[in-house]
């Protein structure tokens, strides 16, 4: 007999893509998506089935593969987070028009609140934009079965389909109980029609209004697509206060409505939310007085209703408008709308001022950090003392965490760590200004979206430092492999491509590699590069700063194990804490003075180069 | 059952969520659970969410949690909001008294108990350091409801001899 087995969202929309016999797979890791493409892998390999899955080297590349494979008729899936899927925008507006031949499911999954990234945009808002159909699944069970949902309308109506989990979604865990895995046999075929796969502008014309057709046919496939679309109205009724929650606010109402046994309130669940299902969400705008939208990120179905008068949502103030509905928001939002209506409140189970009483206790801000033993707080170190002066361009991975050691200033999106450094260029350049900058950018980053800034800059004649922060993997995502490497998603050997060659090849003449633990080395090469970048036959600069990461090679990152201690010389001036801020060095307050934590210590040794007083020592 | 689990990044907060949610399934009961991933397990805060039950959200709604597990005190006291009245909550700290007096009367007002149990020290004397995590675990599934006699009086906060009491029986989970 089957039992339960608990997976995570990721793992349970991996399981529903291979149910549904989906043969390719690609991926670029962003939290909270990660976990999708390797759970992917995995039962491709336990179920040995006839399945692709790669890391790409960004969600456009993902995108234009993953698309390719449904135009030779296979089910194609790509997944990212939701930022990513900005990158792939290009290449998502354009498979809108062309559409598909086998199923194509687009997986953004999004991150309200946010937790892990620069935005809490929302991907419904993409879709619509995009004008491709798109579920919003509420738990990771119906993700699972949102993802097998996806492939068959993409397939169906020759139409990209988006599934946007959103982090509740993606790391919430659930029991599930697995279904059959077909082995899907589906061979590749590519029937040339230009008309349609190179589409000119007069034919996108045409294009355009086959997806609007398609649209309105789905839009009517969406008003019966119970489970995930349906209202529990009884017929003829009318209602004061209507509910109409979608994704995972729809579980979040759930629970409290159920909790608070309110029966009395009407639900209208939209967990299939575009292409708009009309005729459903009418009959409960019907029936209702007031509807109260919960819906997460943003104002997607508040706009579809169009009934300012009838509507309580975001934009009547109702809903907070930026920030995660987490279950205390929601039910905060739901009390006050009742009782504005003069209706019963819920019985109001609130945290008995807890709030408010930890907040007054000032609690230490536990803001992350970089681990002890890693490599890019040398090279931050290192940089910030060659380089004092200099505007940080830095990027999106753990070396973000740069800020905490003062050795970052701006973060906008992937790769902007050089095109920023080139804008800086340029704008004091032309006011006779000699502004230093120094770039730093993970290895992993600069695959992404690196080479077309890089290109730019060396073209056009910028002058700056580039540190690339080599650590041999995909850290802050959970170790995913790099082109730099050559290991694929599958662990198997693909063709490495050194970061060497890649910034050779963008025009770059002084490239040196340095393993940032050796920091003296490190500055001393910091400033040979600055004096190149200086020099009117010079350039831009590219510092391969090279060590392995401490998480993700445990065993061979640090080979020469230094136990470190703080002698008596230490006179509590605190520069290791504020400029090194390694999680093992701390002030002791019995003796007055920095300590080491030795259980958390990697024994790196690097700290013992940077005390000014030559307190910190081998032991 | 809500359970709420806190502590610090690397702390090993999601395996701790992991063997409870499969001690649930296991006894045949139904879980949802909410995890921390990504820039926070960098030494940020972590919380860890687990509902055992028929229930379709996996986040633990403020006041509602029955336990919550605290790797860290500071972290204790950062998802103290989520305990429910009468709430129970266990942390790993080598003394037997929360060390800010100021949340004493709201646990009493409350009538919530705490456990303290030195988890860390545990781990690190039985060799493995990392796991005060598991330390913590064992010592909250030692403990039953007698454990707590009088609950909400001063001497709960303020409680007795870390580790399982005798006449204790185990968590039922």
């Amino acid at each position: 007999m089957k039992h339960e087995e608990i997976f995570l969202g990721n793992g349970a929309i991996a399981l529903g893509l291979v149910e549904a016999g989906c043969q390719v797979v690609t991926s670029y890791p962003g939290t909270p998506s990660s976990e999708i493409l390797p759970e992917v892998v995995r039962l491709i390999k336990s179920e040995k089935l006839n399945a692709y899955a790669e890391w790409s080297t960004n969600e456009k590349v993902a995108l234009d593969n993953a698309f390719a494979a449904a135009v030779s008729g296979k089910r194609a899936a790509c997944c990212m987070k939701q930022v990513g899927l900005n990158v792939a925008a290009d290449s998502l507006m354009s498979a809108a028009y062309l559409g598909t031949n086998g199923g194509l499911v687009i997986i953004s999954c999004d991150d309200p609140g946010p937790h892990s990234s620069q935005t809490e945009q929302d991907t419904r808002l993409m879709a619509r934009f995009a004008k491709v159909p798109v579920l919003d699944p509420s738990d990771p069970e119906e993700a699972r079965q949102m993802a097998g949902l996806a492939l068959a309308l993409s397939e169906e109506f020759k139409i990209p389909v988006i599934l946007r989990p959103a982090i509740r979604v993606c790391h919430a865990r659930q029991g599930l109980i697995r279904g059959e895995i077909p082995h899907n046999g589906r061979k590749a075929s590519f029937e040339k029609d230009p008309g349609r796969w190179a589409a000119t502008p007069r034919f996108r014309f045409i294009l355009h209004g086959e997806l609007n057709r398609k649209l309105k046919d789905i839009s009517q496939r969406f008003d019966t697509l119970a489970p995930y679309n349906f209202h529990n109205l009884t017929p003829g009724k009318r209602y004061p206060l209507g509910i109409l929650a979608a994704g995972v606010s729809y579980a979040v109402v759930k629970d409290i409505l159920s909790e608070e046994a309110r029966d009395d309130i009407p639900v209208l669940k939209l967990c299939a939310p575009y292409p708009f299902p009309e005729r459903l969400a009418g009959e409960f705008m019907s029936a209702c007085d007031k509807v109260l939208v919960i819906e997460e990120t943003d104002t997607v179905i508040e706009y579809f209703l169009r009934d300012r008068e009838k509507v309580l949502g975001r934009l009547s103030g109702n809903v907070p408008s930026e920030g995660e509905l987490v279950p205390e928001a929601v039910y905060g939002v739901i009390d006050r709308a009742l009782r504005s209506l003069d209706l019963k409140g819920l019985k109001n189970s609130g945290d008995g001022g807890a709030a408010e009483l930890v907040k007054g206790l000032h609690l230490p801000i536990r803001k992350p950090t970089l681990c002890p033993g890693c490599p890019h707080r040398a090279s931050f170190f290192a940089i910030r003392k060659a380089r004092p002066k200099a505007i940080f361009t830095s990027d999106i991975g753990c070396y973000t965490l740069g800020l905490n050691l003062g050795g970052v200033d701006t973060c906008l999106d992937m790769g902007a760590a050089i095109t920023m450094a080139s804008g800086f260029y340029h704008s004091f350049a032309q006011d006779q200004i000699d502004q230093p900058i120094v770039a730093t950018i993970g290895d992993s980053t600069f695959y992404h979206s690196g080479t077309a800034g890089l290109l730019n800059a060396v073209y056009n004649d910028a002058r700056f430092i580039l540190v690339i922060l080599d650590n041999m993997t995909t850290a802050m995502t959970g170790m995913q492999p790099t082109p730099g490497l050559g290991i694929r998603a599958d662990g198997s050997r693909g063709k490495a491509i050194p970061l060497e060659k890649v910034v050779a090849g963008c025009g770059i003449e002084f490239i040196e590699v340095i393993d940032p633990y050796d920091l003296k080395g490190m500055i001393r090469l910091i400033k040979k590069a600055a004096q190149y970048v200086s020099d009117p036959e010079g350039g831009i600069a590219v510092i391969i700063a090279r060590h392995p990461c401490v998480i993700a090679y445990r065993q061979e990152a640090i080979p020469n194990k230094v136990k470190v201690t703080v002698t008596e010389d230490c006179v509590d001036c605190n520069f290791c804490l504020d400029r090194f801020e390694c999680p093992a060095l701390y002030r002791d307050e019995t003796l007055g003075r920095t300590a080491i934590n030795q259980a958390l210590c990697a024994q790196c040794g690097v700290c013992i180069e940077i005390c000014p007083k030559g307190a910190i020592v081998a032991a | 059952m809500n359970f709420v689990l806190s502590g610090l990044g690397g702390q090993g907060i999601l395996f701790m969520t992991k063997l409870l949610a499969q001690t649930a399934i296991n006894r045949g009961l139904k879980i949802m659970a909410a995890e921390t991933h990504g820039m926070a397990q960098r030494g940020g805060s972590v919380v860890s969410h687990l509902r055992i039950g028929d229930v379709a959200g996996s986040l633990v709604r403020a006041g509602s949690a029955q336990i919550l597990l605290a790797l860290d005190e500071n972290e204790a006291y950062r998802s103290l909001p989520f305990l429910a009245r009468g709430g129970r909550l266990y942390v790993n700290a080598p003394h037997d008294v929360l060390v800010r007096e100021e949340v004493w009367p709201y646990l009493d007002k409350m009538e919530m108990a705490c456990r303290f149990f030195p988890a860390s020290e545990a781990a690190a004397e039985s060799g493995s350091p990392m796991a005060s995590n598991l330390a913590l675990l064992g010592f909250f599934c030692g403990l039953s409801e007698r454990a707590y006699p009088q609950r909400g009086s001063e001497a709960d906060h303020r409680s007795g001899e870390p580790g399982p009491v005798q006449g204790d029986q185990p968590e039922d989970l």
